[in-house]
């Protein structure tokens, strides 16, 4: 690859279930923070038996003018948040006029389709503002976020359920690699809604058993763990050439070295070990590096009991038992359409910081998770390179690897 | 209900709905120049028709109000006509 088609993070964003800013995000993970809480509404719901969300507190966006605001749900919102930040970062006052959006949510607003789907069923589509239309179509975020920052590069609203955003930010660092495009914002967002929950209760798939305990509901590859616990947020970076980043002066973030994706086909809903192995080798080999060049896993591990196992046989499989591998699910939930991005920007931080998060509420390591070396304690950890997963339901698995800047 | 009861209450409803200072919201106010675009103009359709329990869309015809006074006296008629 030549040295013009090197790709770097220049810019990061996150609103999280914590709040604004990525210093934040790092700040509470590092703290052993758990952003989730008893979500009360869940309490009522027949066919829901997780009461546990993670959701971002109030916040105000009325910095964004009522033009761009009027059409936005929360994904959208969050979204433009984390974008702000992620051109500030970037040291860039607005997006420059060729650089893209790559940007999707597992599905557009709950609550804004459930309320016009509320007035056709009463009859009463005449009473549904425009607007709405606006804050239902698959393409909202993508549309209100480039209405809203004036990005006037190419768009590419992609959803893959919940790696969409590691799927978004991969076509990105595809398409500048390949000198189709010379930057890019990309990443992921999405908004709480108990239908969220729903759907992974409906497939026995939600945490419940420690709905009086909140902050020990997801505990990813412990022998406890009963399942996921959603939240929301977005996570937005800013990537370009390196070229461009050292012609301008931007500060550097991080080296993507590698991405892949590939798609599971035995089953719609449970990942196997075999895809998964197959993907993570598939970025490796883009990567053009060894399984002995990677420092340590950040792990997709959403506390499911299916998951979080193929996934740990995965990785002890591909890397060997003396690779690193955390998650972050344990303090934020998932976050869906951002998990990818979010981790993503929180890992590389703390990469740079030379301070790990562990996985928390990791007590007791399942034996099914067992054969890696997983992260329990916070430590200072020289981390250079790591493997950044990302699996969906429908079968998308996704794996980047990112490289600690080296000139 | 009176006039003065209708301005209020249109008034109070695009302030709220748009964001708008109400000491802006006077008769010779322009809709363009209060920074509402087409999209703006359906949506205070959909709150007045909402509120009043009246049929703007289909009683309306180009040119029937341009300004805030326009709007007045206009849902005033809509009013009247269903009160008649």
């Amino acid at each position: 690859m030549s040295e013009s088609k090197r790709v770097v993070i220049t810019g990061a964003g996150a609103l999280s279930p914590y709040g604004v800013g990525v210093d934040l995000l790092v700040k509470s993970l590092l703290e052993g923070k758990s952003a989730l809480s008893v979500y009360p509404a869940l309490k009522g719901i027949n066919g829901i038996n997780s009461h546990i969300a993670g959701v971002a507190p109030d916040i105000d966006f009325t910095f964004i003018p009522r033009q761009y605001r009027r059409s936005m749900t929360k994904m959208s919102l969050f979204a433009t948040m984390a974008a702000t930040e992620a051109l500030k970062t970037a040291k860039l006052e607005s997006s420059p006029k060729d650089a893209a959006l790559y940007l999707g949510s597992t599905i557009s607003s709950m609550e804004a389709w459930i309320g016009w789907a509320q007035k056709y069923l009463e009859n009463h589509l005449e009473q549904v503002k425009t607007t709405a239309v606006f804050q239902v179509m698959n393409n909202s975020p993508l549309a209100n976020v480039a209405q809203a920052l004036g990005i006037k590069g190419a768009g590419f609203g992609v959803c893959n359920a919940c790696a969409t955003g590691l799927v978004n930010i991969g076509l990105a660092y595809t398409a500048i690699k390949a000198g189709l495009i010379e930057s890019a914002l990309c990443g992921g967002t999405d908004e709480y809604h108990p239908m969220m929950t729903g759907c992974f209760s409906m497939m026995n798939a939600a945490s419940s058993q420690f709905n009086d305990e909140p902050a020990k509901s997801s505990r990813p590859f412990d022998k406890d763990r009963g399942g996921i616990v959603c939240s929301e947020g977005s996570g937005i970076i800013y990537i370009e050439t390196l070229d461009n980043a050292l012609a301008r002066g931007a500060d550097i973030l991080a080296e993507i070295i590698g991405f892949a994706c590939n798609t599971e086909t035995k089953s719609i809903s449970h990942p196997s070990s075999d895809s998964i192995i197959d993907c993570m080798e598939a970025a490796l080999k883009s990567a053009k590096i060894a399984p002995k060049d990677v420092d340590m896993v950040n792990a997709h591990a959403t506390s499911t009991l299916a998951g979080d196992e193929e996934e740990a046989k995965s990785i002890a499989k591909v890397f060997g038992p003396s690779i690193k591998v955390n998650s972050l699910k344990g303090h934020l939930g998932h976050t869906m359409a951002a998990s990818g991005s979010l981790e993503l920007i929180a890992i590389s931080k703390m990469m740079l910081e030379g301070k790990m998060a562990p996985t928390l509420n990791l007590d007791n390591v399942d034996p099914a998770c067992q054969g890696v070396d997983h992260i329990r304690t916070q430590a200072a950890l020289n981390i250079n390179t790591f493997v950044k997963n990302s699996f969906a339901l429908g079968g998308t698995n996704a794996s980047m690897i990112i490289r600690r800047y080296i000139k | 209900m009176q006039k003065e009861e209708i301005i209020k209450q249109i008034n109070a409803a695009l302030a709220k709905e748009f964001e708008l200072d109400e000491s802006m919201l006077t008769p010779d106010a322009d809709f363009v120049k209060l920074g509402l675009d087409s999209l703006d103009a359906v949506d205070m359709v959909i709150v007045l028709e909402q509120m009043f329990k009246i049929d703007i869309r289909n009683n309306y015809k180009v040119g029937d109000f341009g300004t805030l006074g326009g709007l007045y006296d206009f849902v005033e008629r809509l009013i009247k006509q269903k009160n008649a």
